[in-house]
């Protein structure tokens, strides 16, 4: 699967686990708009570092950084082309 | 450090809960598209300005000052945060620092001059040491310096300009603080633009409300209709600060300290620390009346500040959002003061989470909360009371700080555990889904707001023995 299906369906399956099924685009805030919460915030993190190697300790954190679905796949291309 | 405060959008179809079959007391008039399209002609805006100021009039004592900066920033939408960093510096060096109780001005420039030069070098030199961890190097040197200070020799000139840089640089500490961490962001603003966020001119406490730059460059109107439904939001909670308010000053405490004549509860604390008596359930009432009023005060005041940043044009999420139908310890920590648990969760949770413990996902987590909910919070609140450091000396001023200490230990622990338990769409009903976690996690922070003292007169022993009149275990 695409890097942004895999980001897609894992952020869809945390909203639908907090009873949140509406749809959500590419651009839409996900964080700073309170649909998902800091613990949510922990939950993505944890998986782009296990799925696909981005390290946080290293790059630093915030929100705004995973607020968005292209923000998200983003990063990890990034994270990708950095050794 | 979860949950939601999401004034901002409808909650998910399953969490929302009819309310008298969908009455509101304030109609969502930001959905209605006349009203939308009103609020966006000239009249429509001076309409909704001139409301506003009727409901700051009734709330804030310098609400002429307000409402002409909340005017020209609505007049001039393409300068917003322009307007927003004049504003600010006017509100700051022409209402706060020149009449605190020695003029402040000097340290408030210096304090704001070191502010642009630790932005430039946290943005400048990212891979430093200062870059890489700029909170934690700000918090510790204001740590170092506090202590430092407090060994001056007292009433020399040092010790005073020492103690005046240190007052103006606390109030705005945790307004670097954010401005350090968009720093590192690429589309980080200038340092002229994150003024504006230091104390913004729509009021707070040391607690930076709508956060940071980051945050503000998210939530801000960018268009006329967004602009429209910002003000018209803000109009609202504005209204839910002066109903609520009307509650609480008409309603609650002349019945329940008037006619019911349930005591106060600091009346009721200092008598249990003289050794008097009282009847259990007069404890219980009072702690619970106290519990009510502090929620309802933070509601007011809170909405207060969120309804002015709203009507600047961003839309900002509330501080305090229905926090009596939390379920758990951590949401109803999250709903009830919303800013101060972003702050910590900004400059404590995330680093901790983001480098520790990284292959113990339970420690992991446990650690991160402990990072922000007790250390976290415990410094926040002993480094907001500078004077009593100044008057009493550091080490006195800490060893007066246990019950705080102890309330945050015990704080950390609940939204812990809260936390580590497996969190599931409530399908039990309203009874055994909603009333029942309501009421253990009211109960939970009733009893704890016993520890939730950080006057400092008193040691932890003295809110042990209220608890114990609580349960009827005293004399």
């Amino acid at each position: 699967m695409e890097r942004k299906a895999v980001i897609r369906e894992f952020v869809r399956e945390l909203l639908a686990r907090k009873g949140d099924t509406e749809p959500f685009s590419d651009e839409a805030s996900l964080l700073l708009s309170g649909r998902l919460q800091s613990v949510d915030a922990v939950e993505i993190a944890v998986f782009l570092e296990e799925e696909f190697g981005v390290d946080f300790a290293e790059r630093g954190f915030d929100q705004e950084m995973i607020d968005t679905l292209d923000a998200i796949s983003a990063l990890v291309e990034d994270s990708a082309k950095t050794p | 450090m979860t949950a939601a405060a999401d004034p901002g959008r409808p909650g998910p179809a399953s969490a929302r809960a009819p309310f008298l079959w969908g009455f509101r007391l304030i109609p969502r008039i930001e959905t209605y598209p006349e009203v939308v399209s009103f609020a966006q002609t000239d009249i429509g805006k001076f309409t909704l300005l001139g409301i506003f100021a009727i409901g700051l009039w009734y709330t804030h004592p310098l609400w002429q000052v307000l409402i002409v900066l909340l005017a020209v920033v609505t007049l001039l939408p393409q300068y917003r945060r322009m307007v927003l960093t004049f504003g600010t510096l006017v509100w700051g060096f022409g209402i706060i620092w020149p009449w605190t109780v020695r003029p402040l001005l000097l340290p408030a420039a210096m304090v704001l001059i070191l502010a642009a030069l630790l932005f430039w070098a946290a943005s400048r030199f990212p891979h430093s040491g200062f870059g890489r961890r700029p909170v934690a190097s700000l918090l510790t040197g204001f740590a170092l310096s506090v202590l430092l200070a407090s060994y001056l020799p007292r009433g020399g000139y040092l010790w005073a300009a020492s103690w005046d840089f240190l007052t103006v640089a606390g109030a705005y500490l945790w307004f670097i603080a954010y401005s350090l961490l968009d720093a590192g962001s690429k589309s980080r603003d200038p340092f002229a633009l994150q003024v504006g966020t230091y104390r913004p001119f729509w009021g707070g406490t040391n607690t930076p409300f709508a956060k940071g730059a980051a945050y503000l460059r998210r939530i801000e109107a960018h268009n006329p209709e967004q602009l429209a439904v910002a003000q018209l939001k803000g109009l609202k909670l504005l209204a839910w600060s002066v109903l609520l308010d009307l509650f609480l000053r008409k309603a609650f405490l002349p019945v329940v300290h008037g006619r019911l004549g349930i005591p106060v509860y600091s009346q009721l604390f200092e008598l249990s620390v003289q050794r008097g008596s009282f009847p259990w359930y007069v404890g219980w009432a009072s702690l619970i009346a106290n519990f009510i009023e502090d929620l309802a005060r933070l509601s007011i005041f809170g909405h207060r500040i969120i309804a002015s940043c709203r009507m600047a044009g961003f839309l900002a999420l509330r501080n305090t959002c229905r926090p009596l139908a939390s379920r758990s310890i951590a949401e109803f920590w999250n709903r009830y003061y919303y800013y101060f648990k972003e702050l910590l969760v900004d400059c404590f949770f995330y680093p901790t989470f983001m480098r520790y413990f990284k292959g113990h996902r339970r420690w992991r987590l446990f650690a991160a909360t402990f990072a922000a909910a007790c250390f976290g919070n415990a410094f926040f609140h002993f480094f907001r009371d500078l004077g009593y450091i100044e008057e009493s000396g550091f080490w006195k001023a800490l060893a007066g700080f246990q019950a705080y200490i102890f309330y945050t230990v015990v704080l950390a622990v609940g939204i812990g555990i809260s936390q580590l338990r497996e969190r599931r769409v409530e399908t039990t009903g309203w009874i055994r889904g909603r009333l029942v976690p309501a009421f253990w996690v009211i109960g939970f922070f009733c009893i704890l707001s016993v520890f939730d003292y950080t006057d400092k007169r008193y040691p932890l022993q003295e809110c042990f023995r209220f608890l114990a009149h609580l349960f009827n275990l005293t004399s």
